[in-house]
């Protein structure tokens, strides 16, 4: 079969070979790992501090639940702090944000919507209180820990990204009331149940929001913010039981070295193959 | 050319055959009628069609469908048992006696059930693929586990294009110089151009597919406001239906377009020609397409293409027929706009009749028919794999799979000599084939 022709890689054209032809161009479009990204460890480790975060917060509402449950906590002082923390950190957040992005929603808006809420959630918080009064104690407690741990696995954690209006962010916080709504139960007064809903909101909607902010203005807060954070829960954390303060550290030593460390470590391992054949992405 | 004249009597295998309508369903028809003709006894085997569309039927030519008395559990598939299958198959294989286990589609539990005992029989396998496959996501990395499996030792691998060619032998790990590339055919007395019936001082650009993601709707969304602002005396003619319909309609409502966008819903395989012969341009706008017959289709009906450069599509027709585009808005709007253009100034306007003549000739079904004979004829020369040599084949595919596999078809094995003794090969009647009849007589 003398190659008279250079054989093509097309079907409307008669071309002397067999069927089964395979020409040497076979495979040749083929692309390996063509969007491969290298890491930096300290880069890496520094970004997996948003999942420690996440876990730290989970951490410190727990204990916050456990000291107001073995009344070392009154409703009124986590309320009152919360709140004065919540205004401050709000007006920090309209001091920075004015620069940086348009929105359509004045303060005025974000008032009128907190208030809103507020009253509400008092109104209700007798019905809170008692809505899952007659399910056992370890149901909720089943409950509680599948629903945080949805929170923790769904959150968000793409960096760099203000708007947090995701379908993700949306299934993680929606986790987190329905854990605090289950928890609210096992608390003795309607003042109970307001003042740990009103935190969950404040601690799992609101902050993250402040965080993430101070994150894309000051990249360097990162680090701060996991430390922080991690530091609070674990010292929340030993005054209550040595076995776990004992295995969060370990959890944070794995996730925010270690894991990192193991990722860049595989990587040479990674084979993604990409042709023709794929899927096309819609290029806009 | 002594080979030539053997006949074989093929079993076409698979889940997707009529009354169901689809690509894998016409070339099952197709390539069966073709291979009748060429002297072939063939039989088709699905699965059973609602309640009443069981047992065995008969298709013009005498062509013979066995309706096997399995319901299909998900996507028209049966439910993957591996083994329930068997006797009732080995049976047919035995009545009929048949030389050769054609397999269709990669979707199909039927064809992979199917490949998989007829083997276990001594019977050589062909099998087909009609679709490409991704590698990154966690469904087919499954179904690409599933393909390797099948095709591990089957004799040989038949696929539309060159680039479903590079696909499937990535997919299943097997040696290119058992896949032969074929590419499908077109009806083309079926396809007849009628310049008649389309729109005096308008150009009008069709799109005839399933709206779903897959097949590029959301770009076809953002092309028509585009052109429609720009082209007063354009409009578009849209058939089929499907979850992106909406979007469309979206489109229409918003630009005020009810008279310049038709939504002609769904339509009968029968009435794609009547829709396509009055447009001037085909629009394809597929993200993956292993051979895309629309675009022959409509070629054959004398329109000029525009389509996304994807998969198989720039294989499929000459350059000169086609305007290839990146899959983005801006690209197919200026192939679009380039192609209305031509049509305007008149150049490079090629006949209708011109354009039918040359694909006509160029995919016919006889000629598919002629290609796989010869695949037919290579692998019945060719030993197929005893037990031991499939044993040592599949040892190789890594530990955990290796000793799966190997599981497998020992079971098999196992079963086949099981169903042997139960009920001996001897006891089972031959069916007489009609075709055999009529060729006696002549």
């Amino acid at each position: 079969m003398a190659s008279k022709e250079k054989w093509e890689k097309v079907l409307y054209k008669k071309q002397n070979v067999p069927d089964n032809y395979v020409d040497d161009s076979f495979l040749r479009e083929l692309k390996k790992n063509s969007n491969l990204r290298r890491y930096d460890y300290w880069t890496t480790v520094s970004q997996s501090g948003s999942v420690t975060q996440q876990i730290s917060s989970v951490c410190i509402f727990l204990m916050i639940f456990i000291y107001m449950d073995e009344k070392q906590l009154l409703p009124e002082t986590l309320f009152y702090t919360t709140t004065i923390l919540t205004v401050i950190s709000y007006g920090i957040y309209c001091w920075l944000k004015l620069p940086a992005v348009e929105n359509k929603r004045t303060s005025y808006d974000d008032i009128k919507t907190g208030v809103m809420f507020l009253c509400f959630l008092y109104g209700l918080s007798p019905v809170i209180v008692s809505l899952t009064e007659t399910i056992s104690t370890d149901t909720i407690y089943a409950m509680t820990f599948i629903m945080l741990l949805t929170n923790i696995v769904f959150y968000d954690y793409s960096p760099d990204d203000i708007q947090v209006a995701r379908v993700k962010g949306t299934l993680s916080l929606n986790a987190a009331t329905f854990a605090s709504v289950c928890l609210a139960s096992r608390l003795n007064t309607t003042w109970h149940a307001f003042a740990i809903v009103t935190f969950s909101f404040e601690w799992f909607a609101l902050w993250p929001l402040f965080t993430q902010l101070l994150k894309v203005l000051y990249p360097a807060s990162q680090n701060i913010l996991t430390v922080l954070l991690g530091v609070t829960s674990l010292i929340l954390l030993s005054t209550w039981t040595t076995v776990a303060t004992i295995v969060f550290l370990i959890v944070h030593l794995f996730i925010n070295f270690f894991c990192p460390f193991w990722l860049i470590r595989l990587l040479p391992y990674k084979n993604n193959i990409k042709g023709q054949w794929d899927e096309a992405e819609i290029q806009d | 050319m002594k080979t030539s004249k053997k006949k074989h009597s093929i079993c076409m295998i698979s889940d997707f055959f009529f009354p169901n309508m689809g690509g894998v369903e016409s070339h099952i028809y197709q390539l069966s009628q073709c291979l009748l003709e060429l002297g072939h006894k063939v039989i088709v085997v699905t699965h059973m069609y609602g309640k009443k569309r069981r047992g065995i039927r008969y298709l013009s030519n005498d062509l013979k469908v066995y309706y096997l008395p399995f319901p299909p559990f998900y996507n028209q598939c049966i439910l993957p048992t591996v083994y329930v299958t068997f006797p009732l198959l080995r049976n047919i294989f035995i009545r009929e006696e048949i030389t050769i286990v054609h397999g269709h589609s990669s979707f199909s539990t039927l064809a992979h059930e199917g490949m998989l005992h007829a083997r276990t029989m001594g019977i050589p396998t062909v099998f087909t693929d009609h679709s490409l496959f991704g590698f990154a996501d966690a469904s087919s990395i499954v179904t690409n586990e599933i393909l390797r499996f099948s095709l591990g030792d089957c004799t040989h691998v038949i696929c539309v294009s060159h680039t479903s060619k590079e696909n499937t032998v990535l997919r299943a790990q097997i040696k290119p110089e058992n896949v032969s590339v074929i590419p499908n055919a077109v009806d083309a007395t079926m396809f007849t151009p009628d310049p008649s019936q389309r729109t005096p001082n308008k150009i009008t650009i069709v799109l005839v597919s399933r709206l779903v993601y897959r097949k590029g709707i959301d770009l076809l969304a953002g092309i028509i406001p585009k052109i429609t602002q720009k082209y007063p005396d354009v409009q578009f003619l849209i058939g089929g239906s499907g979850p992106k319909e909406l979007i469309l309609e979206e489109v229409r409502e918003q630009y005020q377009l009810h008279d310049r966008v038709q939504l002609r819903g769904a339509l009968e395989h029968s009435k794609v020609r009547d829709v396509l012969v009055q447009g001037d341009i085909l629009l394809n706008t597929s993200l993956t397409e292993a051979f895309c017959i629309a675009i022959v289709e409509a070629a054959c009906c004398g329109l000029k293409v525009v389509s996304t450069n994807v998969g198989g599509v720039p294989e499929v027709l000459p350059p000169d027929l086609i305007r290839l585009a990146d899959p983005s808005v801006n690209a197919l709007v200026e192939a679009l706009e380039e192609s209305i253009k031509e049509i305007k100034d008149g150049v490079n306007v090629i006949p209708p009749d011109e354009i039918h003549d040359r694909i006509r000739k160029l995919y016919t079904w006889q000629n598919v028919a002629k290609r796989t004979e010869i695949v037919y004829n290579q692998i019945s020369d060719k030993n197929t794999k005893n037990f031991k040599q499939r044993v040592q084949t599949y040892n190789e595919f890594g530990i955990v799979a290796g000793i799966v596999y190997v599981l497998a078809i020992a079971i098999n094995y196992l079963l086949f000599m099981i169903l042997e003794w139960l009920f001996p090969r001897q006891e089972i009647e031959k069916a007489e084939s009609c075709h055999n009849h009529v060729r006696k007589r002549h």
